[in-house]
């Protein structure tokens, strides 16, 4: 009877346990083969970025749609970004008797980290998502395999110009929010207290060094890299269906954002080895 | 067409206009770090530099002069420290010019704060090495001050060990302030020594009219005349200096 119970009781364990035992499994060995994809993915990118013929024209234009069209809201959220930061730091500086430091304090923070950071959240959230819509609905529609029939290259075409734009546009945009957000920091500090123009600049490249900005634009280049492969690969590999094109456009969202803090904080380490 | 063009020409003035933000930054960047003027170089050695780091002002007058270039270890008490000063301050540093670690404010970085040297010497050359002086630091006052509150707390302590036995009547003063038959008895004391005072002048003036005593006192008075009026003896020598 015990022996009988005993054989009863492995069994219901096997049965239960086996199921949960797989799931793990099979998402680590999703995960690990979604990395592996992606890296082949980067890989042919490079590969098909130097083999000629270059799609120049598509790429100004995926540069303008990625660039130019995300200026208003770059702009605003830069404004805002410099005009809370000051609002929100100013209570604990005069605690400090250190009002002073105000300008110089804020355009570190939004050169150094929340400038960068802030926008590729930004881009990720409009750009990603744009792309990964975008291809999977081409996906979906079967247009990436009729590109392939009429012998045009679709990654050279589609991934290629827009991963290289992303590359590029989004540093141009930092730098236009971090202008933006030093303007907003000016505005802020003005609020409750008189500085001028003049003054206030001087006071913010009096404590700037190259060590603060070049590191900062540099990681940018690379965030624009992370938005644009995922986007495209999300996109690229979507499932086929019109349900396809929302979990890629969401998937490019997420994974460029976290992708995007990963890369920060190994940024930021390897900066704090050399500085 | 046209509106592919005009898009290109869009893209293109916002690139531009960017990069040029951009480079306006890094000038103003490089102007501070003074890459876009003349400068010479001159160095110091410390035996403390007390944080200072590559990149810190230099403080010539109360003017940012220059920045700090490179710190090298040199022994294991010695440092050198290599500054980057701008050409227009050359003409006012002078060979005997010192160098201090000081800071930019209560909270504020490190910084070099070069004294001026006297007028009339010369001005520094490049590469030369400037004298250092070494400046009292924060830990130092306070370990002092820490010794002088110590020798205080003592100093009390031993006051109040003092207060308290004179408050209980013990020792001279205590005695003194506390004791009231101690009090008594020298008020009596007092009493005595004036009567006593009393009696010896009635005698010193009966010895004075005793015809024994008369001459020597006599001759006492007289002593002290002349001690008490030097001025003949005096005036005599001095009518013989002009003579």
């Amino acid at each position: 009877m015990a022996i009988e119970l005993k054989i009863k009781v492995s069994a219901v364990s096997k049965a239960v346990g086996k199921p949960f035992e797989n799931l793990y499994i099979k998402t680590l060995r999703g995960f690990f083969e979604e990395i592996t994809r992606l890296t082949l993915f980067t890989f042919r990118f490079f590969k098909e970025l130097v083999k000629p013929p270059y799609e120049v024209n598509e790429f100004l234009k995926q540069a303008y749609l990625i660039g130019y069209k995300s200026i208003p809201l770059v702009v605003i959220t830069g404004f805002i970004m410099g005009l809370v930061l000051t609002i929100q730091s100013r209570p604990t500086l005069v605690e400090f008797g250190a009002e002073s430091w105000l300008p110089a304090m804020v355009a570190i923070s939004i050169i150094r980290e929340i400038g960068p950071v802030i926008t590729a959240l930004i881009f990720a959230g409009k750009v990603g998502s744009g792309i990964g819509a975008e291809l999977a609905s081409m996906k979906a529609t079967e247009q990436i395999d009729a590109m392939e029939v009429s012998g045009i290259n679709p990654f050279k075409y589609l991934v290629v110009t827009r991963i290289a734009a992303a590359t590029i546009m989004l540093p141009v945009l930092v730098i236009l929010a971090d202008a933006v957000s030093l303007y907003g920091a000016y505005v802020g500090v003005n609020l409750k207290g008189d500085v001028s123009f003049h003054l206030f600049f001087l006071e913010v490249f009096a404590k700037l060094s190259f060590t603060d900005v070049l590191p900062a634009i540099i990681k940018t280049f690379f965030f624009g890299f992370a938005v644009g492969s995922i986007g495209c690969y999300r996109g690229y590999h979507a499932s086929q269906g019109t349900e396809g094109v929302g979990v890629a456009s969401n998937a490019a969202v997420v994974q460029g954002s976290l992708t995007i803090f990963i890369l920060d904080m190994v940024v930021v380490q390897i900066t704090s080895l050399f500085i | 067409m046209e509106k592919k063009t005009g898009n290109k020409v869009r893209l293109g003035i916002f690139v531009s206009v960017t990069i040029a933000l951009f480079i306006v930054g890094i000038y103003f960047i490089g102007q501070r770090q003074k890459l876009f003027v003349d400068t010479f170089h001159v160095s110091g050695i410390f035996t403390d530099i007390s944080g200072l780091q590559v990149g810190n002002n230099v403080r010539f007058s109360g003017i940012n002069v220059g920045i700090i270039e490179d710190i090298q270890q040199v022994t294991d008490t010695t440092v050198r420290v290599d500054m980057q000063i701008v050409e227009d301050s050359r003409k006012f540093i002078k060979k005997n010019a010192i160098a201090i670690i000081g800071s930019d404010g209560l909270m504020g970085s490190k910084i070099v704060v070069i004294i001026p040297g006297t007028v009339g010497k010369r001005e520094l050359s490049d590469n030369d090495v400037l004298a250092t002086a070494r400046q009292v630091n924060l830990d130092e006052i306070l370990a002092k001050l820490k010794i002088t509150s110590d020798n205080a707390a003592h100093i009390t302590g031993d006051l109040s060990a003092i207060m308290s036995e004179v408050r209980a009547g013990k020792g001279t003063i205590g005695m003194l302030l506390m004791d009231s038959t101690f009090a008594d008895n020298l008020d009596a004391a007092l009493v005595n020594i004036k009567q006593g005072a009393g009696g010896f002048k009635q005698n010193m003036d009966a010895a004075g009219h005793n015809f024994l005593l008369r001459g020597y006192l006599k001759k006492k008075a007289k002593d002290k005349t002349k001690t008490d009026d030097p001025k003949p003896d005096k005036k005599k020598n001095e009518s013989k200096l002009k003579n």
